[in-house]
């Protein structure tokens, strides 16, 4: 959609973060915030001020988010499971459904290249922790039309948390250990005309909490299957889907687990068109389409053992590039649940290019658009808590940004980006302690911010250097007053989110060898609505050193890394301290046929 | 000037009088030597429960006074806070399986003088001071992975070593404990499967006696008459503490989707407050001693609390409020006759009062 704000992360860095986690990737280089529990332990997202339930993540354009949850658990996410990575700023629900209300995370892999390519690597770290990845890629003509291409990936991250200094200020690191294995498969056979793929994505997570006290340890193992035949021909793309997330939970004794099982079984079909308009070179795009998914769930504490519920979307999206310079796009979506129905999601989006001969270019970009969450099946179902009449939450965003580049020569060029936005929901649900718990749509939040970002390139023959900052405002409250003591925190910055955050990514080459300094800066936080308790302001600083060695079928690329520098003490999201100064090391080694 | 002289000369002797007095017989020195010690429970997955520190003629109270003494806060949530002697008893309990804790203060200045923790204390409920130098901390251990109650523990302290010295095993769950002569009586927690109130004999450490109930058994203290008050599954049965005899049972209410909690007795030990709610809302009732039914039709307030208790000295109802578990509580002050005195803004989760 024009418009949005979306931030695409270059394989470089995708490459940099390589047996990282995704929220250390998205920390570092955008404005998402992450609310984290300690290493490996849940880690949820909070998008532009906004709840953890409002970032929709997509993977290949499927919505991989826990339905009984209604969010991505993002410490059991990767970068090891993707190929590319796109942040979209922003309510985009015309386009993606549900949950996209602060923003989403798009996830895809991309098709590999003729030839063969093999990639082992490891990463050993502080703690006992380390990551072995295996990919092949693999690319072949099978006839004189046909092309058959795949990926295939495994990797098995072991977090074992075994802290030298296991208290941090007098206060204890909260012992976890994190075992994590995934395995990727992407196939695509194609001609100029059709494309035939298919996607794999498993992944099993098994966090443990105090895993030495036997009596009080606590085990979360996520395990999900996600799939996706997808067949493209002429303007016409079909896709199905099967996801099944299971969750298992136990405290103590593992013998019986507090097992949740959700299916998802979707079908998706879009046409597109296009025309012409005119002689100008004016093009009108249109994307048209339906979805349906059906979700089955087995949860031990729902009101029924077993609960089935229909989904479908109807979408329209336009794109109109009325001239060289304007690019319009109208959008619609009708989402359909069963039982009752989330509002009418239009929005409407423009960019035009203010300048656009070299060296400079400005690109001025506005949208409003409104957003919806169909709540969650834990919302709805969760025995005597739930309440299956629960409406979803419905929102407005606004925003306005610039985006603009300058060349100054051959070796100096500079980006900026400014957005400002306003997004406000309503019916935003809360787990009501005064009624016991029970879920109602008590709030009205309204988040606005901006968010600003520079860039700096210097490339000269053997040196260069570069430089990247982003910096965001994100004011968000809740706006009703629903009872007597709402009047403590209306109008309060919600708990957990800072007003202001940055991050700074600088780095220096000379020929093979990379210096990166990566700064993250987070503001005071309040850990209560009504500002009564808070954690204080910091800084960590990570530094990375690498080299490769390069011949035509062999690469070796080795990385060094300090976390958290200057050792700063900071805390979890339950006031737990974070383990100080650590570091790691990796070797990847690909080897690859050369056409 | 000479009456001057004289005045000086008086002032001086009455001063040199009252530090001869002070020499003698010290008053306790501190800032926390009287008043109203508010607990509050805290979130319970945040850990930041803490106490708060009233002064009676004051309306505004000094949150977390522990960190404000010690430079650190205690890092869970509060289960009860008691005074034995010059010792402060304070009971925490982390979200994390064996960071729970007894932290034990100086009473007159809050300042850390010890802790005890895991093993010996593991999920503490509440405390009681048995003379100046012990305390019973009941426990119920770390609870079974299906969420039941494993038999439960009341960890006997001995302050001066601030060491437990004995883990005195009960029923289920073990929660609320009544003191009398030489006696403990031990409840239980309403859900917690366990339905016997347990004699533990104060001088040798050791249970007596186990006598069993319908539900639950939650003693509630002890009346003028020296009658012992236990709340079970609605009903309010009076037990005789020195045969165990129930001499009577008055039915709170025959609703079973209420239950009945935050138990407080008057000054004069005639009146019993309560709260009855089924979580969504309740109100605060009280009855006499005398009575033979609670008069559900008048109440003593509209509304439940999170926590109820009668200020001795005053005879102040002190009731806790808690909007959310991610914002302070209020402790509103009642006079007996029911009219509203102020409303204190709090730490999270009130759930419980101590008088000094």
């Amino acid at each position: 959609m024009s418009g949005l704000k979306v931030q695409k992360i270059d394989s470089v860095t995708i490459e940099q973060f390589r047996f990282r986690n995704i929220a250390d990737l998205l920390s570092l280089n955008t404005p998402v915030i992450f609310k984290n529990y300690g290493p490996g332990q849940l880690s949820t997202v909070a998008f532009r001020g906004t709840s953890s339930n409002h970032t929709a993540v997509l993977w290949n354009g499927l919505n991989i988010n826990l339905p009984t949850l209604g969010q991505t658990d993002f410490s059991t996410i990767p970068v090891a499971g993707f190929d590319q990575l796109s942040v979209q700023y922003g309510s985009s629900a015309s386009i993606v459904g549900t949950d996209a209300v602060g923003g989403s995370i798009l996830l895809s892999s991309s098709k590999p290249e003729a030839g063969l390519q093999v990639m082992i690597g490891r990463q050993q770290e502080s703690f006992r922790n380390s990551q072995t990845q295996a990919t092949i890629k693999f690319g072949t003509r099978l006839n004189s039309t046909w092309n058959f291409s795949g990926k295939t990936a495994a990797y098995d991250g072991n977090m074992n948390n075994r802290y030298r200094h296991p208290e941090r200020n007098g206060d204890a690191i909260s012992p976890s250990t994190t075992f994590q294995k995934g395995l990727v498969q992407d196939l695509f056979f194609s001609n100029n005309k059709h494309e035939l793929s298919a996607h794999v994505w498993l992944t099993d997570n098994k966090l443990t909490n105090n895993p030495e006290n036997l009596a009080g340890r606590q085990m979360t193992r996520i395990k999900s299957y996600r799939t996706m035949l997808r067949y493209e021909i002429e303007g016409w793309t079909v896709r199905t889907s099967w996801i099944r997330d299971i969750i298992d939970y136990a405290i103590g004794d593992y013998s019986t687990l507090d097992h949740a099982v959700t299916d998802r079984y979707g079908i998706r079909g879009e046409r597109t068109f296009e025309w012409k308009v005119g002689k100008s070179g004016s093009t009108i795009q249109m994307q048209t389409g339906g979805e349906f998914t059906h979700y089955k769930t087995q949860v031990e504490n729902y009101e029924r053992p077993v609960i089935t519920e229909n989904r479908g979307d109807f979408f329209i999206l336009t794109r109109w590039q009325t001239t060289s310079r304007l690019l319009i796009s109208a959008n619609l979506r009708q989402a359909l649940v069963t039982g009752y129905n989330p509002p009418f999601t239009p929005s409407l989006g423009a960019e035009y290019r203010l300048i656009q001969n070299l060296p400079y270019s400005i690109k001025l970009k506005g949208s409003v658009g409104r957003s919806y969450r169909v709540p969650t099946l834990n919302e709805r179902y969760w025995k005597d808590l739930g309440n299956p009449n629960i409406k979803p939450e419905n929102g407005f965003n606004k925003e306005a940004g610039a985006e603009a580049g300058y060349v100054l020569n051959k070796i100096h060029s500079f980006t900026a980006n400014l957005t400002a936005y306003h997004n406000w929901i309503d019916n935003w649900t809360y787990w009501n302690p005064t009624n016991n718990f029970r879920v109602e749509n008590l709030q009205m939040v309204i988040a606005r911010g901006a968010e600003m970002q520079f860039g700096w390139k210097g490339n000269w023959e053997y040196w260069k250097f570069a430089g990247m900052l982003n910096y965001a405002l994100t004011s968000t409250s809740q706006e009703k007053t629903f009872d007597a003591y709402a009047s403590d925190i209306v109008g309060k910055q919600l708990p957990h989110i800072p007003l202001h955050t940055g991050n700074v990514t600088m780095f220096m080459q000379y020929k093979n060898f990379r210096l990166t300094n990566q700064l993250q800066i987070i503001s005071k936080r309040y850990t209560t609505a009504d500002h009564s308790q808070s954690v204080p302001a910091y800084m960590l600083e990570n530094l990375i050193i690498e080299t490769n060695f390069n011949r035509p079928h062999f690469r070796a690329s080795l990385q060094g890394r300090v976390n958290n520098v200057s050792n700063t003490f900071y805390q979890t999201i339950n006031g737990n301290p974070m383990p100080g100064r650590s570091f790691a090391i990796s070797l990847l080694l690909s080897a690859k046929t050369i056409r | 000037m000479k009456k001057q002289l004289t005045r000086i000369l008086t002032v001086t002797l009455i001063s040199a009088i009252a530090w001869s007095c002070n020499q003698s017989d010290p008053a306790p020195k501190g800032t926390y030597v009287q008043g109203v010690f508010v607990i509050n429970e805290g979130n319970f997955s945040q850990n930041n429960g803490n106490i708060s520190f009233l002064a009676r003629e004051k309306n505004i109270a000094d949150s977390d006074i522990f960190s404000i003494v010690n430079g650190s806060s205690l890092k869970g949530g509060m289960q009860g806070y008691t005074v034995a002697g010059d010792h402060g008893i304070i009971l925490v309990d982390n979200s994390d399986p064996g960071l729970d804790k007894v932290e034990i203060v100086d009473a007159n200045l809050f300042t850390s003088t010890g802790s005890i923790g895991a093993p010996d204390v593991e999920n503490p409920r509440e405390v009681v001071a048995i003379g100046s130098n012990k305390a019973y901390v009941t426990n119920w251990g770390t609870l079974n992975s299906n969420s039941t109650y494993p038999t439960g523990y009341v960890a006997v302290i001995d302050l001066a070593t601030k060491k437990v010295i004995k883990k005195i095993d009960t029923d289920k769950g073990p929660e609320n404990m009544v003191l009398y002569n030489e006696k403990v009586f031990v409840g239980d927690y309403a859900y917690s499967g366990g339905k016997n109130l347990t004699v533990i004999n104060t001088a040798s450490d050791a249970v007596t006696r186990s006598i069993s109930f319908s539900a639950a058994p939650n003693p509630i203290g002890i009346d003028a008459n020296g009658k012992l008050w236990v709340e079970a599954g609605l009903e309010l049965i009076r037990l005789n503490p020195d045969t165990y005899e129930k001499e009577s049972s008055i039915k709170i209410s025959t609703d079973v989707s209420k239950s009945a909690g935050n138990f407080a007795m008057s000054p004069d030990l005639r009146t019993i407050y309560f709260v009855l709610s089924d979580f969504t809302r309740g109100e605060t009732y009280k009855f006499q001693i005398t009575d033979t039914a609670v008069n559900l039709a008048a109440p003593f307030a509209k509304r439940a609390f999170t926590g109820l208790a009668v200020d001795p000295r005053q005879g102040l109802i002190y009731a806790g409020v808690t909007p959310s578990y991610t914002q302070s509580g209020y402790a509103i002050r009642y006079r007996a006759d029911g009219t509203l005195v102020d409303s204190v803004k709090v730490g999270i989760a009130p759930t419980g009062f101590y008088f000094r």
